[in-house]
């Protein structure tokens, strides 16, 4: 998770502020990945790597093409967050003589990825319920354990509803978690009177 | 150049956007210790003008020499000039997600690599040289307009410039805040810091410059000692400026 949104962040900057083969690099990954359906993206990756000599466990495999999933998903938020930011922030910080990458890192991306939460915790939500994909290349997670029990005891509605729930709350605890980011990142001044 | 007091120095400097001429031949100096205000029209080139003068961006033509070195080679390391020039913009353009002394430590630490300690302490001596150290926790979102200026000019002067651009800036705050922005500025004018301000506060020209340069068409029309400027103008549009300044101070009672 933290992973995938450090590749949106790195993605969105080099498609914002890169030189023109950097930023054609960075929106060519974000154009394929962001076209592939996640399972199509996994199974590249379980199954399609290999031939070309590159081998990763399931786990692994499912892991990386998270990654690739909601990175490249993720970039979109980071990249509309940076461009709202006002061009006065990025003029200051050239006045006083930051580099492109310090003003970057210390002016744009502090502000840009508080503006750009609400939208990564709604994809890390997708996350979560992808990650029942990951059944498919044979990673055991809950999705795979509750087929298996249905294929043994077919009680569908009891197990499919359990491993719904547990889905449902390891969102909500992630939504919880986001919440608490928002609010502790908050700016002073900046909140919305209710 | 070889004069030791000449601080900033721009020779025929011309920058055009697509067919829009916007600085068409511009030449000056500022002596160490010099205030100089530049005034004119909307448009007339003022804003970009400063721009050219700290590489923020750069003159199709012409040349700009700040304390004697050529800063308009291509190969000048721009950060480094820009260092020397403390830039305080109309909008304040404080960092919105830093309190007040982190906006004018942040710099110091960055650019300058002092220490955090080292960046705190000046941070609130040049606070306090604005009268906001009691502000200085409060984010620009907390501050009034005049009070986020002063926080600008404070992050500029925690630089140690050689030279302050000001671009208008009382012309974004509420005429009630003007004056504590003016009393800084002037301050520091008599302190004898070196500055270059767009402004049409004629008061603070007539109270604090050298020197008045009325910009119009790309190009200083008119120039002179403040006083004879405003009130005996020689050129046409120059005149009509005034005449519209001046009805409007009359009305306002300043």
């Amino acid at each position: 998770m933290p992973l995938g949104i450090f590749l949106a962040i790195v993605l969105a900057v080099a498609r914002v502020y890169g030189n023109r083969p950097v930023s054609l690099l960075a929106t060519g990954i974000v154009g394929l990945f962001r076209g592939f359906p996640a399972i199509v993206t996994l199974l590249i990756i379980f199954f399609a790597l290999p031939d070309l000599g590159i081998f990763f466990s399931p786990y692994w495999s499912a892991v990386i093409g998270f990654i690739l999933v909601t990175g490249t998903y993720q970039s979109e938020y980071v990249r509309g967050a940076i461009q709202s930011i006002d061009v006065g922030q990025s003029l200051a910080a050239q006045a006083l003589g930051m580099r492109k990458l310090e003003e970057v890192v210390h002016i744009i991306l502090p502000q840009a990825i508080r503006g750009a939460l609400p939208g990564i915790s709604n994809e890390i939500i997708y996350l979560v319920l992808y990650s029942s994909l990951a059944s498919y290349i044979g990673v055991e997670e809950i999705f795979a354990v509750a087929r298996h029990f249905n294929s043994l005891q077919f009680r569908p509605i009891e197990i499919f509803l359990t491993a719904g729930l547990i889905y449902a709350s390891m969102a909500t605890a992630c939504l919880a978690g986001f919440r608490m980011l928002e609010r502790k990142l908050r700016i002073p001044g900046l909140e919305v009177a209710r | 150049m070889t004069d030791g007091d000449i601080v900033l120095k721009a020779e025929d400097l011309h920058k055009s956007y697509a067919d829009n001429k916007v600085l068409n031949g511009v030449s000056f100096e500022i002596g160490r210790g010099e205030i100089k205000v530049i005034c004119g029209p909307s448009g007339s080139g003022k804003s970009t003008l400063l721009r050219c003068l700290n590489l923020l961006t750069y003159p199709d033509k012409g040349c700009v020499w700040l304390e004697g070195e050529e800063i308009t080679e291509q190969t000048r390391d721009v950060n480094k000039v820009r260092q020397k020039i403390g830039f305080v913009f109309q909008e304040f353009n404080l960092f919105n997600h830093l309190s007040a002394w982190r906006n004018v430590s942040i710099a110091l630490e960055i650019v300058k690599k002092m220490s955090k300690d080292e960046a705190r302490k000046l941070a609130m001596e040049e606070l306090r040289r604005v009268n906001l150290e009691e502000d200085a926790h409060k984010y620009p979102a907390e501050l009034s307009g005049g009070q986020k200026q002063r926080v600008a000019i404070a992050r500029g002067l925690a630089m140690n410039p050689v030279i302050m651009f000001y671009d208008e800036p009382t012309s974004a705050l509420d005429p009630h805040l003007i004056g504590e922005v003016l009393d800084v500025m002037k301050k520091l004018a008599q302190e004898k810091l070196t500055s270059l301000v767009v402004t049409h506060e004629i008061g603070f020209a007539r109270s604090v410059a050298d020197e008045m340069m009325f910009m119009g068409d790309g190009t200083i029309l008119e120039r002179g000692p403040p006083d004879e400027l405003i009130s005996n103008p020689k050129h046409e549009i120059v005149k009509q400026f005034f005449k519209r300044i001046n009805e409007l101070y009359r009305r306002e009672g300043r």
